[in-house]
Order: C-alpha cells, then sequence, then structure tokens
C-alpha cells in the first residue's frame, strides 16, 4: 500500500492543468467493439455490457480530447468542479476524465456499483412506501430519470489506537432483613489497558455530499473492494477528492475516539458507578488510503425546495428526509379522526345498550 | 387512492364489524324488550302525562323525546316511569303534612303525595312504579334536592346501592345536560328492571370526539416525524477482528462499607367509605340526592 502526499482543494485544480498539460492526458470513453455504442458498467452482471447490442466486455478505451469536447461526438462538455466522470449532454456517452484520476488523484481502490438503478429505485420505493405523507409524484418515472450513480471520493483511515483508564468503581448490594434494610458497597481499582486497530474508517472528500449521509450510508463491505481501472466508471458520474486526507482526518479520529470509548464503557460494565483518576486514548494513523465508493443520488423538487435522496451503490441502503404533503397529512388525519370519532361512538352505543 | 385504501383497509373493516355488532346487539334488544311487554291494568290513573316539568328545565321537544321514551320502557318493565321538575320552595307544603320533616325529606313527601295523589301504578293505584322528583329550588339550607321514589315491585327490586347508583348517574349530568340527566334515569331504570345491563361505566358525551382527536393527533405527529435513515455502524466495524484487546483488564476490590436503614411499617388500617340512605316511610321506598 503507497501513501500520497495530501493536497489542499484549491491546490488540486492548479495541478490537474499542469498534470495534463505534463503529460497530455485524454479523455476516456469505453465504446463497443461490436456496435460502436457506449459501453458501460453493469452492476448487476458485475461486468462491461453494451446496452445497444447487449454484447458482454466487448469495450474498447478511446482516448480523445481534454475537458472541453466529448470523446464520441465533439459537442463542448461542461465539467463540473472536481468530476472525474460525467455524461456528455448532446450524445449521452459517458466520459472519463483522465486527468482527474491519473498521478496524485489516481484512487488506490473503487467499490464497483453492486446495485443498478432498477434495484436502487425498488430499494427507495420499499423504504418510501412506509412514509405515508410523501407526495404523490415523488417515484414518478419522470422524476427518477434523473437518477444518477456516483462515484464519491473517500479517504480511508488506519489506526491503531491504545486506551489506558484507570479508576475506582462501585458495586451496591441490598438486602432486608427484619425492620432493616441494608446497602453494601464494595470499591473496585479498575485498570484496563485496550488495544484496537482501526481498518479504513471512511471519510467522504466531496463537498457537494453531506458528511452526516454519507457516515448513514456506511458500512460498505470492503471484501469487495477492487484495484482502481477506469472502466468500473463508465456509465456513472464520479469526483476526485475535493479535500486532502490531512484536512479530514479530524472526522476520522472523532470516529475512531467515539468507538473507543463505547468500548471501554463495555468493558465497565457491572459496576453502578465509575469514577475515571486516568483515561489516555492515543491514536497514531497507521496509513491511509484514497477510494472511491458507489452511490445513487436522486433529487426531488418539491414546493421550492430540493430533497437529496441517496442509495448505497453496494448494500442498497437508503438514506434520505422525505417531504410532507399538507393534502396527504389533512386527508389521511381526518380519515383517522372520522374513523376513530365513529368506532368510539359506536362502542360507546354498545356498552350503552349493553 | 389506491394507496389510501390499501394502507386504511383494517380501519375500514374495523369499523364495519362494529357496525355489524351494534347491528346485532341493538337488534337482540329490542326483540327481547319486545318480548318481554307488559299489559297495564290500573285504570284508576288520573294522567296520561308522565313528564311534569314545572321547574322548566326542558324544551318542549326534549320533553315530547322523554314521553316517547317512557311510554315505551313502561311496557318493557311493567312500571309507571314519573318525571317532576320543580322550581319552588316545598318547606310550607311538607312541613303541612310532615312538621318536622328535615330539609332533605321535603322532597320525598311531595314525590309520595304526588305519585299517591295521581293513583300512578302499572298493575293497580299506588303500584308499580317510580318517580323522579327534582326541584331546582335551593332551600333554606342552601341545598338542591332530589328525590326517587319507588313504589311496588320496584320497591322489592331496589336496593339502597341501586338507588345511590341512579341518582349518581343523574346527579352527573344534570346541572348542564338536564335531558340527557333525565334520559339516562329513565335507561337506567330500564336497564335495573330488565337485568339487561351488563357494563355499568360513566363515558363522557365527548368522549368519542376526544379520542378522534388525540388518534388523528398521534397518527398525523407519528407519520410527520423526520426520518432520514439509521445509523447501522457499531462500535467494532471499523476494528479488526471485531474486538478490541486487553492488555490489562483488573478489578481490584479495595474496601467495602454497609449502610443500615430502619424501615418504617405503617400498620393503620384504611377507611371503608359511607353511602347514601334513602327510604321513606309507608308503601314506598327511594333515596335522595343533595347539590
Amino acid at each position: 500500500m503507497y501513501k500520497k502526499k495530501d493536497k489542499r482543494p484549491g491546490e488540486a485544480v492548479w495541478i490537474f492543468e499542469g498534470y495534463a498539460r505534463r503529460r497530455g492526458s485524454e479523455d476516456m470513453l469505453f465504446k463497443c467493439k461490436n456496435c460502436g455504442s457506449n459501453v458501460v458498467y453493469e452492476p448487476g452482471r458485475g461486468r462491461m455490457y453494451c446496452p445497444h447490442c447487449e454484447s458482454e466486455d466487448s469495450e474498447d478505451m478511446i482516448q480523445g480530447a481534454t475537458m472541453t469536447q466529448c470523446v464520441n461526438c465533439g459537442a463542448p462538455v461542461t465539467v463540473q468542479d472536481y468530476a472525474s466522470a460525467g455524461r456528455c449532454e448532446h450524445c449521452g456517452s459517458y466520459i472519463v476524465f483522465n486527468e482527474r484520476i491519473e498521478g496524485v488523484y489516481e484512487p488506490h481502490m473503487i467499490l464497483p456499483f453492486r446495485v443498478n438503478k432498477e434495484s436502487a429505485v425498488q430499494a427507495m420505493d420499499k423504504e418510501f412506501k412506509k412514509r405515508l405523507f410523501t407526495p404523490s409524484g415523488f417515484m414518478s418515472a419522470k422524476s427518477l430519470e434523473k437518477m444518477s450513480g456516483i462515484y464519491v471520493p473517500f479517504w480511508m483511515y488506519d489506526y491503531k489506537a491504545r486506551y489506558d483508564f484507570s479508576g475506582e468503581g462501585t458495586k451496591v448490594r441490598r438486602w432486608t432483613s427484619g425492620d432493616t434494610e441494608y446497602v453494601e458497597t464494595s470499591y473496585y481499582a479498575v485498570l484496563r489497558k485496550m488495544d484496537l486497530d482501526f481498518d479504513r474508517i471512511p471519510v467522504d472528500a466531496s463537498y457537494r455530499m453531506d458528511d452526516e449521509t454519507m457516515d448513514l450510508m456506511e458500512p460498505y463491505d470492503y471484501g469487495m473492494l477492487e484495484d482502481f481501472h477506469p472502466k468500473y466508471m463508465s456509465g456513472f458520474y464520479g469526483e476526485v477528492y475535493n479535500q486532502g486526507a490531512a484536512e479530514l482526518e479530524g472526522r476520522a479520529k472523532d470516529k475512531a475516539r467515539v468507538a473507543s470509548e463505547e468500548l471501554m464503557q463495555e468493558s465497565l460494565c457491572g459496576y453502578q458507578t465509575i469514577i475515571p483518576h486516568r483515561k489516555d486514548l492515543n491514536l497514531q494513523r497507521a496509513g491511509v488510503n484514497y477510494v472511491l465508493m458507489p452511490v445513487w443520488q436522486y433529487l426531488y423538487r418539491y414546493q421550492g425546495k430540493t430533497y437529496q435522496f441517496h442509495v448505497n451503490g453496494q448494500t442498497g441502503k437508503v438514506i434520505g428526509t422525505t417531504p410532507v404533503s399538507v393534502a396527504k397529512v389533512i386527508g389521511y388525519g381526518m380519515s383517522v379522526f372520522a374513523a376513530v370519532t365513529a368506532a368510539c361512538a359506536i362502542g360507546v352505543r354498545i356498552l350503552e345498550i349493553l | 387512492m389506491r394507496e389510501y385504501f390499501h394502507y386504511f383497509k383494517w380501519l375500514y373493516i374495523i369499523l364495519g364489524v362494529m357496525l355489524l355488532c351494534y347491528g346485532i346487539v341493538a337488534g337482540g334488544h329490542l326483540a327481547a324488550s319486545k318480548a318481554a311487554g307488559y299489559e297495564r291494568t290500573n285504570t284508576q290513573c288520573k294522567s296520561e302525562e308522565r313528564v311534569f316539568d314545572y321547574g322548566d328545565v326542558l324544551t318542549d321537544r326534549e320533553e315530547d323525546k322523554l314521553r316517547e321514551l317512557i311510554a315505551r320502557r313502561e311496557k318493557q318493565t311493567g312500571c309507571d316511569i314519573v318525571l317532576v321538575t320543580l322550581q319552588e320552595s316545598l318547606e310550607g307544603y311538607a312541613r303541612e303534612i310532615e312538621p318536622y320533616a328535615d330539609y332533605s325529606e321535603f322532597v320525598r313527601i311531595y314525590a309520595e303525595k304526588f305519585y299517591e295523589d295521581n293513583n300512578f301504578g302499572y298493575d293497580k293505584p299506588n303500584g308499580d312504579g317510580v318517580i323522579l322528583v327534582d326541584n331546582w329550588y335551593r332551600e333554606a339550607d342552601g341545598s338542591i334536592y332530589t328525590w326517587f321514589c319507588t313504589t311496588g315491585k320496584v320497591k322489592e327490586a331496589y336496593s339502597d346501592a341501586n338507588v345511590n347508583h341512579i341518582l349518581d348517574n343523574v346527579y352527573r349530568y344534570v346541572e348542564h345536560e338536564p335531558y340527557r340527566a333525565y334520559k339516562t334515569y329513565i335507561n337506567d331504570f330500564y336497564h335495573d328492571m330488565t337485568g339487561m345491563r351488563l357494563f355499568n361505566i360513566y363515558v363522557p358525551g365527548a368522549f368519542a370526539w376526544v379520542a378522534g382527536i388525540i388518534s388523528a393527533v398521534i397518527f398525523m405527529l407519528y407519520n410527520m416525524r423526520p426520518r432520514r435513515g439509521g445509523k447501522t455502524t457499531t462500535a467494532v466495524t471499523y476494528v479488526a477482528g471485531r474486538k478490541p484487546q486487553f492488555r490489562t483488564r483488573e478489578d481490584a476490590f479495595l474496601r467495602k462499607s454497609v449502610v443500615k436503614h430502619h424501615i418504617q411499617r405503617n400498620n393503620s388500617g384504611g377507611h371503608s367509605g359511607g353511602g347514601h340512605s334513602g327510604g321513606g316511610g309507608g308503601s314506598h321506598g327511594g333515596g335522595g340526592h343533595s347539590r
């Protein structure tokens, strides 16, 4: 495993341009050898697939213009800040921006999509069916067209943690004999020295993605991580890391601290009270990796506000707060009111008769 | 709409079942009532009237509804059911008959005399029946008195507890809903005499509305709560081997302290509640309440 030098977001753009000029890096497109259509990575099949002629693994990598023109049709391409893969608005081909996945921007690993768009929609449908007051058009086919798969940049941190704890604990026992209650308090010197190896704590490196939402997307199954290859990005959008590993390390350390504290508290169970004398947690960074993780993103606009929903592209876990339809709240609420009132009135009447 | 009916189908099924139960119970009750019809044999009764609203606490429509109900209940119970409301002091009237009568006795004297003077009784004059006299006038002692008078087979059937119970139910409503109070008197009497009452619970009139509002509010708040998605990681998700390694794990006993408390035992017993006592002399029974 090799480590990369952290870069600040401000530097990143300058480096992209410098790197591209130096190496003459060109954008990539995967074309079908059989029919010439754009070949994409199909999560359900776990391989490259041509949606036009339905052939598998028939891709040819084509390289061309650099982030200004489409490799396929030559139309101008609008590249978002930090985008590493996108789609030509003119011909619909998926393009991988090579200069944003090369050199210091080359991910160590990638977790390819395992959940395709249909499965992601099903997962959302299953989840949001339970949310009664969601507007009727929320999962309409037209709205779902805008749903896109994105490879989100993550830093993954390894830590060796050493947590030393000492304190005084009490255990209380009560019993009664005759008219006397006895309370016995036993005092113990409590000592713990705990070692933890944290393996790949993920922290998203994307301004676009809400941190809390990305934390809720966890966990991912790291057993399915692959060495990075640009072919996995064909058919999806992607981002290069927006912030460096050093800049985001605070969040990873916080996660490690919270987990360490929780595990230490678990080891102290059985005591009624614990008075700590010494708590010393030392976190030593053992490594950091730059990884692309799969996320489906669905944006839904309702009454002037945009609501974001995300589906873990590997596990299908759904995260997002749905909008509330006032009409549904009133309609459903009135139904409950009417039904309960009627049921109670009938019940009371039956009791009166009986 | 499909989603709506899918979600609420159980609510509507329960409602339908309750309506069905109501139909069965009400139908059965009606059939049982008809089966137990009595023939009136008292031909000397001086009045066909049963509702004497001298106190003017009921509307004409309420009086008519009570008359209809009484006519039905009389046939079902074989008893005359009389209601009198007053708005006057009975001190002079009662003291003429019983010079040393207490304030609480005035209304009893009036009820018994009224019943006897009118020859009420389903089977014969001064026979089976009841009369409720509710005098809204506040007597000199500051109280308003009500008397429930029983005669004939009702006197045999009604215990003091029964009398108190029927008066308690009347007093629940009488201040604000006199019509409901007097309707309760007639229905309770009917249930007591026919033995058809399984449940004797007090349900306030607004119960169904309040239950509906509370249920709707809870339902709306529950379904409007923000749900984003739950955390599915644990403390060991990113820990190698899924568990911590302890180099040292010691729990050394230091000392012990024992505190004793004397337990105060309360040996005093409870006290029993009192009750109303009723009962007039002669051929009448019954009891009274004041407010």
